[in-house]
């Protein structure tokens, strides 16, 4: 029986998602619950499990391709089995990234129900009929007495952009290992040819080159323009070590995970003005009180108390619950606070909703299990997405103090450090007690220091009042 | 000159414009009335050979109604087996078939039709049951059976068994599952083969004849074709070859001998379904057509064809004739086909049930029971035991041939063409006899004309062997309408060197018939155009006969076409048409471009063993170039470098070879351009190697040639040298012909209709 891989629905707010690999290939066995295709949304990179056991027969939508969700990616069953034949439902391209609602819609629903493009996309457009010059015998526009050569002449375009080179000069330029885009083409249009090739090595001084033939080979097979090295070789020969030097040092692409990351925090740093402030909160009485706790069985960590008392701050100061362009400002109506989770290949803020509604063991429950669902990497979108405030503790990380980047959609963030033991003078003594410094980032398009000043105290009073999580536990 | 008369002739027709009538004489119709009783009373049958008669109209039926019934899974030795292929059965035709094949000897030939199983399983049976025992023994050579007896029942069971084998496509069929039922053919009896096209197989059968009187084997043909065929061109043609005077007269001089072919008409009374009798014909009877082509009508008779009989009487009679040299033999055999044209035919759109009932009521099978049963040959237990003998023998190869291996995929081009030639003539056909001797071909300075060279090859061979004879339009007396075989008839005779009718179909048929019974005629095509009125006998039969047959028969065959371009003749003397008989895979296509190549070429086509189609230019016929005095063979299927260069390669073949030479001088010369031109000599084997080579080393490729760039040959070379050199390539492989259009007679026009030096040049420069 064949059974389609529908693509999951995995939040409320995805109604695409990219295919980003098939981890399995047509003729694959796939075990039920195993992972078949990893998938990215706006927000992360997903795995996506199998719910069938069976061979894969047929991936319907490959990779790179954008699905509306619900649809049918793939095809498991026995080996064999006849699949239905299905033709993928892609989205144009122009409804994703950023959105254009004012553009209104760019598709328009097909009789069958997929989005059918209303014109082809920029770049694509058809050729002109003018360009084709039909050949004796084919139609000629208003005209029977057809005096065209026998081969139908194909004019091409003036466009300059083309680069034309022929697969003759294509090929010398290969097993050379240099860079044809250089050249420039004595041949009909323009074109290069092998004299053009070889012209352009003799002006380069490409035969004074000394190269291994290894060395060149590899350097054709990775596309690195021997030209370049000219010079920089150690030595006066070129080898495989300073080709694969090089091929060492080429940029590779980020992990997708990474490249959102990126894309998220540049927007964030780039268009809301970060500025800082740090205060030192005295955690002598938690750790005891922490110790206490573990020692009858719970293990609450200091991310714990901080998200209680960050969230009953955030009910003092609405305002920090809040997100603004620079022109309007909206107040989240719940306080959702992200807990930023740093993985092997990026970090990932899983959310604790409406934590202020909860007591710290609820907390730590829910917070030990983002984290480790986190780190399994079994985190759904939603609990990854419309925090209001994040926290972020490298305090396992002996660090003395950090500052962080607010999340998108967020107007701070805070900065949690390591607690260390220190000289701190109390009550006009000189006293060692376990400090920490907190450091928090606000918009200041919404945010000013003395608000900051204000709530970051407020965190550290409800932090260090022992009495508070004495009641609370 | 002694004994042999010089075969000129001369006519002498004056005009006479006295009044006279012309008696066409009469046709006897159902002249026969003989029975078993009085023909086993006059001894021309005994009762074994009776029997024999009866099993094998069985057999062609129990077989023909096991295609019948396989088709609907009805057939139970074969429950559901899927028989694929076409279900032409000739059910109600086996009097005519068998008592036909009956009446002829083992060196004799059949040629049958689409509806042929019948013919094909009569024959078989016929020459099998004439086999000595040791004949037997090679036909049955795996068998360990001792007695003449079990050798001829295992014969027969194999018969059948090869013979469903090709209906169901396999391996062990007679043409190897290449053929199946429309093109079944077993060439060891003289079965030379069911032919699909309607009328297609009668010129191989008379070429074929005309080859037996040429070789005075005392062999006949016995030409299978249905009343459908009797309105087709090619077969109108047939009988007038086979008809024709010089045969008989004084002008086949010691050897004056009637083709020996019998036009066995199975009129059946439908062509598909359009009614032969009232509808599709305007004469009341088939055997009115042989009147229009011999003064002795061709000994044309209608016979009854439900009698097995009168038909055997009637062969008998005619193949006498025909091996006394009164030939040929027409016969009208009145026969019913109680099917459809095939079992997708329902037949009520087109006859009636009861004509169907009257038809059935004289059954050749139950009317001959009968007669076996009132001579007291067999009583009713000894015809069940013949039936049930045949149905089990038949059941038995129908399970084995559907058990039967099936054909390789891989070999699915297998015997597409021969690899041999002639290397050795044999010694019976290495003396030749030579009446006046042709002055030697004057070379000077060693030079002689692409005509001439093509003249001493064909007649180098001729000396050579027996087997080549030579024909065409006014090729005789006359020496062709290019004088290129002037002197060849007086060399030769006429029985090697003749004229033929106006009849390009049959030029063309009749060397595929004289080449499967062994000769190797070379025949000529006045101009090139006439050979899309020879379409099917070059591209349905030439080309495919070897491999629809299972390479059983080569068909070795040399077809001289001349290419007129360039004379001002207009549209339908000008063309230039090679491509289109490379489109139909099977035939080997020369075009040489020298007097060298045309000699070597020419005279390795007549050796091979592949039909060859040998394109000569009228515009190259006074080029003159140097051939050794020396023997000497040029390869088929090998290019040649004309000339050496680096910047470009001009492929060529034919006249576009010297163009592109000239070519090649202006561009060295106007602009130090080095070209280099590669002459393809063969498109049909093609050296692309050559070619790619020359590529490798330009990285330019032109193509060129004399017929209009649309599908032509240019285009595949064009093709596979993009595909196979893409990446030597400096420059889009270009190609230069003819306008695409229709040669105009004009000169102004016709001068820029053709490919010139102009136009490569331009070609050139623009990819440089």
């Amino acid at each position: 029986m064949v059974k389609a891989v529908t693509m999951p629905k995995l939040g409320q707010s995805e109604e695409t998602v990219k295919i980003v690999k098939w981890r399995k290939q047509v003729g694959d066995a796939v075990a039920k619950g195993e992972i078949i295709l990893e998938i990215e949304t706006d927000k992360a990179v997903l795995e996506v499990e199998s719910f069938f056991a069976g061979t894969l027969l047929k991936v319907v939508a490959g990779e790179g391709v954008t699905v509306p969700v619900q649809t049918t990616v793939a095809f498991i069953g026995d080996p064999g089995e006849a699949v239905p034949d299905v033709a993928p439902s892609t989205t144009p391209a122009a409804t994703h990234g950023p959105k254009h609602e004012s553009m209104g819609p760019l598709t328009r629903p097909s009789p069958d129900g997929h989005p059918l493009p209303l014109e082809r996309e920029k770049g694509l457009s058809p050729l002109p009929a003018e360009r084709v010059v039909p050949s004796g015998g084919d139609r000629v526009r208003g005209s029977v007495t057809s005096q065209s050569s026998n081969e139908g002449s194909f004019q091409p375009s003036a466009s300059p952009e083309v680069f034309r080179i022929s697969p003759r000069a294509l090929k010398l330029a290969k097993e050379s290992a240099i860079d044809p885009t250089q050249i420039a083409g004595t041949g009909p249009g323009g074109r290069i040819v092998e004299r053009d090739v070889r012209d352009y090595l003799e002006a380069h001084g490409y035969n004074r080159l000394r190269i291994t033939p290894t060395a060149k080979k590899l350097a054709a097979r990775e596309g690195i323009d021997l030209l370049s090295l000219a010079g920089k070789a150690n030595g006066n020969q070129i080898t495989v070590a300073d080709i694969e030097r090089i091929v060492s040092e080429r940029p590779k692409p980020l992990a997708h995970i990474r490249q959102i990351i990126a894309r998220r925090l540049t927007e964030s740093y780039t268009h809301a003005p970060h500025f800082f402030v740090t205060v030192s909160a005295d955690i002598t009485e938690v750790e005891a009180l922490r110790a206490t706790l573990k020692a009858q069985g719970t293990a609450y960590t200091v991310s714990d108390f901080i998200v209680k008392a960050a969230a009953m701050a955030l009910e003092e100061f609405p305002i920090v619950n809040s997100v603004s362009d620079g022109e309007a400002v909206r107040a989240h109506s719940s306080i959702d606070l992200g807990l930023a989770v740093a993985l092997e290949q990026g970090l990932v803020v899983p959310v604790i909703r409406h934590a202020n509604e909860l007591t710290l063991a609820e907390i730590h429950l829910r917070a030990q299990d983002l984290t480790a669902r986190a780190r399994s990497g079994r985190l759904m979108p939603d609990e990854m997405t419309c925090s209001t405030f994040t926290i972020s503790n490298m305090g396992m990380l002996d660090v003395e103090n950090f500052t962080a980047i607010i999340n998108p959609g967020e107007s701070a963030i805070l900065a949690v450090s390591s607690g260390a033991k220190q000289p701190v003078v109390k009550n006009d003594q000189v006293v060692v007690r376990t400090m920490m410094k907190m450091t928090l980032s606000s918009d200041h398009r919404l945010i000013d220091g003395a608000l900051a000043a204000r709530f970051l105290n407020s965190i550290r009073k409800h932090f260090e009042e022992i009495s508070l999580w004495q009641r609370l536990t | 000159m002694g004994e042999n008369m010089t075969p000129v002739y001369l006519q002498d027709s004056r005009p006479d414009f006295a009044p006279f009538e012309i008696d066409c004489g009469t046709i006897p119709a159902f002249r026969y009335r003989g029975s078993l009783r009085s023909e086993m009373a006059e001894g021309r049958i005994n009762a074994a050979a009776a029997i024999d008669l009866l099993e094998d109209m069985l057999m062609i039926r129990e077989m023909e109604e096991m295609i019948v019934t396989v088709r609907s899974g009805a057939y139970e030795p074969l429950a559901g087996f899927n028989y694929r292929g076409p279900t032409h059965v000739s059910i109600g035709q086996e009097g005519a078939s068998v008592g036909a094949c009956s009446a002829l000897i083992l060196k004799d030939h059949i040629t049958s039709t689409h509806r042929g199983h019948g013919d094909s399983l009569a024959r078989g049976c016929c020459a099998i049951r004439g086999m000595s025992i040791e004949q037997l023994r090679k036909r049955v050579s795996h068998s360990t059976a001792t007695t003449r007896e079990e050798l001829l029942e295992q014969a027969l069971e194999e018969h059948v068994y090869r013979t469903i084998a090709e209906l169901f496509g396999k391996e062990d069929g007679y043409c190897r599952g290449r053929g199946g039922s429309m093109h079944i053919a077993d060439f060891t009896v003289g079965h030379l083969g069911a032919n699909a096209i309607v009328g297609g197989g009668v010129p191989i059968a008379t070429g074929a004849a005309m080859g037996l009187r040429y070789l005075h084997t005392g062999g006949v043909v016995c030409c299978f074709a249905g009343d459908g065929a009797y309105c087709n061109g090619v077969v109108l043609e047939s009988l007038n070859w086979a008809a024709q005077a010089q045969f008989t007269n004084e002008m086949a001089g010691k050897h004056p001998f009637g083709v020996p072919i019998i036009y066995f008409v199975l009129n059946n009374h439908y062509a598909m379904t359009g009614r032969s009798d009232r509808e599709v014909m305007g004469v009341s009877h088939v055997a009115q057509r042989a009147v229009g082509f011999a003064d002795n009508r061709m000994h044309a008779e209608i016979i009854n064809g439900m009698d097995v009989l009168a038909t055997r009487d009637a062969v008998m009679r005619a193949a006498q004739g025909c091996r006394d040299g009164l030939g040929p033999y027409f016969f009208d055999v009145d026969t019913y086909r109680y099917f459809g044209h095939s079992l997708s035919d329902p037949r009520n759109e087109y006859r009636t049930r009861d004509e169907e009932a009257a038809w059935k009521a004289v059954d050749p099978i139950l009317t001959f029971q009968k007669q076996l049963e009132d001579c007291n040959v067999l009583d009713e237990q000894g015809i069940a035991a013949v039936v049930k003998r045949v149905r089990g023998r038949n059941a038995r190869a129908a399970v084995r041939a559907a058990q039967a291996a099936d054909p390789p995929p891989a070999d699915v081009i297998k015997y597409m063409y021969t690899d041999t030639f002639v290397d050795k003539v044999p010694p019976e056909f290495a003396k030749v006899e030579v009446l006046e001797p042709l002055a030697p071909i004057k070379r000077v300075n060693g030079e002689i004309t692409y005509r001439d060279a093509i003249k001493e090859a064909v007649v180098e061979e001729m000396l050579r062997d027996s087997r080549v004879i030579f024909y065409g339009e006014d090729v005789a007396e006359y020496g062709g309408a290019f004088k290129l075989s002037k002197g060849m008839l007086e060399m030769f005779g006429r029985s090697r060197v003749f004229n033929t009718p106006i009849s390009e179909a049959c030029i063309c048929g009749t060397a595929v018939g004289a080449a499967m019974i062994g000769l190797r005629p070379v025949v000529e095509l006045m101009y090139m155009d006439f050979l899309l009125m020879a379409g099917d006998q070059v591209g349905n039969q030439a080309s495919k006969w070897h491999y629809m047959s299972g390479a059983q028969v080569e068909v070795p065959m040399v077809l001289r076409v001349s290419v007129g371009a360039g004379k001002g003749y207009g549209g339908q003397h000008s063309q230039t048409l090679e491509s289109t008989v490379v489109h139909v895979p099977g035939m080997y296509v020369i075009y040489p471009s020298t007097a060298y190549d045309a000699k070597g070429l020419m005279k390795s086509a007549i050796r091979d063993n592949n039909p060859v189609m040998f394109v000569e230019s009228q515009g190259l016929y006074n080029e003159k170039g140097p051939v050794p005095d020396k023997e000497y063979l040029v390869p088929i299927g090998v290019a040649d470098v004309k000339r050496e260069g680096s910047d470009v390669t001009l492929v060529a073949y034919g006249p576009a070879v010297p163009l592109a030479l000239k070519s090649a001088e202006r561009l060295q010369a106007e602009s130090s351009v080095s070209a280099e031109v590669v002459d393809l000599r063969t498109l049909v084997p093609l050296d692309l190697e050559t070619v790619l080579m020359s590529v490798q080393k330009t990285g330019r490729c032109v193509v060129i040639s004399q017929a209009v760039s649309v599908g032509s040959f240019t285009g595949e070379v064009a093709s596979r040298v993009q595909q196979e050199a893409f990446d030597y390539l400096d420059a889009p492989v270009m190609r230069v012909g003819a306008k695409n259009g229709i040669a105009p007679q004009s000169h102004v026009l016709e001068a820029v209709f053709y490919p010139r030096v102009e136009d490569i040049l331009v070609a050139v420069k623009s990819i440089l």
